[in-house]
């Protein structure tokens, strides 16, 4: 019954979003307001519309309705509630469903917002909203309808993927989603300025946290899938370049080129035309890599039997959305024209212009070696894949330079830079990166790779704290308050950017945990027998027994290895092998044992049924926990940078006010000596 | 004075764009994996075997030999048409099971073997390799259909 209630909801969410793309337009031609609220009212209903379709869905998993076809498919009577729900995102219908939920939410949430502060733009906003918002429930009530029914209705459901009931796979996909959709409110207000004609810097400055919550979101998301293969899919790693993979990372990397060319807009009133383009080609990624990994046609881990008919609307629905942003964007580009030009190579014009080159080169490459195989396969040329090397050869030197600008772009002036600012500024911070160089090159580091980052990272970090050094001696000193002080005063005088250097010093983080884990991984696979023994690195890993174990909705056989380092034993690890019992799938479950910030990491892929042998791999990750660590730092600085307090004089001056300075100039120019 | 500056910034932009492109060129091309049928496999010429390619089929019922000394395993693989013999060494996916599709990643060596180190094997249940579904037979009825509306020469 409340199936068929959801169902009717989204039916009538089309018609309602078909309203909120018409209202808007008559408002415009009859300049008639009252129907920009009617489209309002449409997009709050939408919202309410689709919840209610959440609910029915919802309800159905948790009830354990299987006459409802996708939930007999993605769900079972043995899961735990947790996974119930989760399997509502566990498959395609139900993505998409949760896809265009997240959508209408934003969409109800921004008009809210900026209903007051931005009527011009409100009209094109709702209708651009609704636009996304009817090709999606197009797509969902007639080729891909999670509320389809199945008669006769199964006893029991087809179970959710095993490697699904994990914890991090219940909140990575709506995570993602968050980030994907998120997009969609920069670039719909884009498009409003676009088609308004309003295309100044007021756009940007209002979308600044939308944009910011959304690649949170799409950070946060990405690790979280990365720290599920990690230990889920047991292979030692934690990125392997699939396509599903680089499918969240293009629209990440545009998005994070957009973050900072805006920087140069605001102050500097260049790069419009570019600013737009960036955001239009971010939120065309995110569409793209929804379909990719939802439509099926991708040959990866997690892409679904390919349904032709999906294929073919979701291509005629991608290209309409990409004629009709880029094509509004051609079309208005004459408009904008930037009168403002580059003054010098050596300024942060130019370090943010290098910054989005190299993100661009990155984004083309995983573009390239993620679609090549799809094009050669739709050509019906010979089928490709493209292998793990080419990408990293491609971005070793994209990250280093991306990492060496980091130490550079925030610290170097606008317009130009004097040789005497980059002195004081640079040769510092360049005397520690080639000491510290020059100290790991004795203490025994020979990658090259591996050197030339530590050797980067290092010169951002003198940069870094040098800088927070000086600005927080200047303010105490200037307000005769505590260093500590002194620091939180420079905070408050500008927020933004001290939180943009929170996410910088994340980035370096996790940068030393991705070298370290991966140059400096040991990983050993053999066969042992119970009461074999095998050493890895400083430790020793002793197999005891193997013997059979069972879960709630598995079977499976455990192995317990003790680990030494010395004679000390230092910990007992369990990995298993398990075998869902009802969709009869094995799985490899991961043992780790942390040690400092990273792991001694053990599965056992293959087990003989009498427990006399097991196929075993160990590996040692130093420092793989940095990688999240860093990652969390980030996503922490992002937010600190949205919910960032108002900028603030605090520690007011004893003399009477006086007019400061713009920050940047005060950076670059007024320090004290 | 302008002119210069353009030219700088230009040009630098250029010379890394120049770089990266070389690299990504360079070694793109070096990293392109082909797919291929065991039948298509079994047909190379001599002077194919050795390089590294993928191969899509299904495993052959009955056919998973280990060897007892280096638990090194050998099984058939066939398109329905051909059949080829794999050595594989390394660690199986959870996937791995006779008469289930898979994918090797290896090389065809002059001892007409299929020498590989690495299977891929599918976790999702609606899920079979496109060059499976031209082989049809061996589906479940409801995929066998899909196969028919996919290839649009039928």
């Amino acid at each position: 019954m409340f199936i068929e209630i959801g169902h009717l909801a989204v039916i009538t969410a089309l018609v309602v979003s078909l309203v909120g793309i018409a209202a808007p337009v008559a408002g415009i031609r009859t300049r008639n307001s009252l129907w920009i609220s009617v489209g309002k009212q449409a997009v709050v209903l939408n919202f309410v519309l689709l919840t209610i379709g959440m609910a029915a869905m919802i309800n159905a998993y948790v009830t354990q309705d299987y006459s409802v076809k996708y939930v007999a498919a993605t769900s079972n009577s043995h899961l735990p509630i947790f996974y119930k729900i989760a399997g509502l995102w566990g498959g395609h219908e139900g993505s998409l469903l949760l896809w265009a939920w997240i959508l209408s939410l934003y969409c109800m949430m921004a008009v809210l917002i900026h209903w007051k502060s931005q009527p011009v733009v409100m009209p094109y906003l709702i209708g651009m909203e609704s636009l996304i918002l009817a090709g999606f429930l197009l797509l969902i009530l007639f080729l891909s309808n999670p509320f389809e029914l199945l008669t006769p209705a199964p006893a029991d459901g087809r179970d959710l993927n095993p490697l699904l009931q994990d914890p991090a796979m219940v909140v990575h996909p709506p995570l993602l989603y968050l980030g994907y959709v998120g997009l969609s409110i920069p670039f719909c207000f884009a498009m409003a300025a676009l088609f308004s004609g309003r295309l100044g810097e007021e756009w940007i400055k209002v979308t600044q946290r939308w944009t910011l919550l959304a690649w949170s979101c799409l950070t946060a998301g990405v690790l979280m899938g990365g720290f599920w293969a990690y230990y889920e899919l047991g292979w030692g790693g934690y990125w392997g370049w699939d396509p599903v993979e680089n499918a969240a990372f293009m629209p990440w990397l545009v998005a994070t080129a957009f973050l900072h060319s805006v920087m140069v807009q605001e102050t500097r009133k260049m790069f419009r035309v570019w600013n737009l383009f960036l955001i239009i080609l971010a939120f065309s990624l995110s569409l793209i890599g929804t379909f990719l990994v939802r439509s099926g046609v991708l040959t990866s881990v997690h892409s679904f039997a390919s349904d032709p008919g999906r294929g073919v609307y979701i291509l005629s629905f991608l290209s309409f959305m990409l004629f009709l942003s880029f094509g509004t964007l051609i079309f208005r580009s004459a408009k904008l024209k930037s009168q403002v030009e580059m003054d010098s190579l050596v300024s942060r014009e130019s370090a943010f212009l290098f910054n989005n080159l190299f993100f661009l080169a990155a984004m083309i490459t995983v573009f390239l070696g993620t679609l090549y195989p799809l094009l050669t396969e739709a050509l019906k040329f010979k089928k490709v894949s493209v292998g793990p090397p080419y990408y990293n050869a491609v971005f070793m030197p994209v990250a280093l330079g991306l990492i060496f600008l980091m130490g550079v772009g925030p610290y170097i002036p606008w317009r130009k830079a004097s040789p005497e600012t980059l002195k004081r500024h640079f040769l510092i911070p360049l005397a520690v990166s080639a000491t510290s160089l020059l100290a790991f090159g004795i203490g025994g580091v020979r990658d090259l790779y591996a050197l030339s980052g530590l050797g980067v990272v290092f010169f951002v970090l003198t940069s870094i704290l040098f800088d927070f050094g000086k600005i927080s001696r200047f303010w105490s000193r200037q307000r005769n308050v505590s260093f500590f002080h002194g620091f939180y005063a420079a905070f408050r005088l500008n927020p933004r950017r001290t939180a943009g250097i929170v996410t910088h010093i994340g980035v370096l983080v996790m940068i030393v945990g991705i070298i370290f884990s991966s140059i400096y991984q040991t990983e050993k696979v053999v066969v042992m027998k119970p009461g074999d023994e095998i050493s890895l690195k400083s430790f020793k890993i002793r197999l005891v027994k193997l013997y059979g174990v069972n879960g709630p909705n598995w079977a499976g056989q455990e192995g317990l290895f003790e680990v030494y380092q010395g004679n000390r034993l230092i910990a007992n690890l369990r990995p298993q092998k398990r075998l869902y019992m009802v969709s009869q799938t094995p799985t490899t479950e991961t043992a780790l044992y942390q040690i400092y910030t990273g792991h001694v990491f053990m599965t056992i892929p293959e087990v003989a049924d009498d427990g006399s042998w097991a196929r075993v791999r160990a590996l040692y990750n130093p420092l793989v926990l940095w990688v999240w660590y860093g990652g969390g730092i980030m996503v922490f600085g992002a937010f600190l940078n949205i919910f960032r307090p108002r900028r603030k004089e605090i520690y007011p001056a004893a003399e009477p006010r006086k007019k400061y300075p713009p920050e940047e100039r005060l950076l670059s120019q007024k320090h004290p000596q | 004075m302008k002119f210069t500056r353009k030219k700088g910034i230009i040009l630098s932009v250029a010379v890394i764009l120049l770089g990266l492109g070389s690299i990504a060129y360079g070694t793109f091309t070096k990293n392109l994996v082909y797919f291929y049928t065991p039948s298509e496999v079994i047909a190379f010429p001599e002077n194919r075997t050795g390089k590294k390619i993928k191969v899509a089929g299904l495993v052959v019922k009955q056919s998973i030999k280990i060897t007892p000394e280096t638990r090194d395993i050998h099984f058939n693989l066939t398109d329905q048409i051909a059949v080829i013999p794999v050595v594989f060494e390394g660690v199986p996916p959870d996937l791995f099971k006779e008469g289930q599709g898979a994918v090797v990643e290896g090389y065809w060596g002059s001892d007409k073997t299929f020498h590989s180190h690495l299977i891929m094997a599918k976790h999702s249940e609606d899920y079979m390799p496109p060059d499976m579904k031209k082989a049809g037979g061996t589906l479940p009825k409801k995929d066998f259909f899909k196969t028919l509306n996919l290839d649009p020469g039928k």
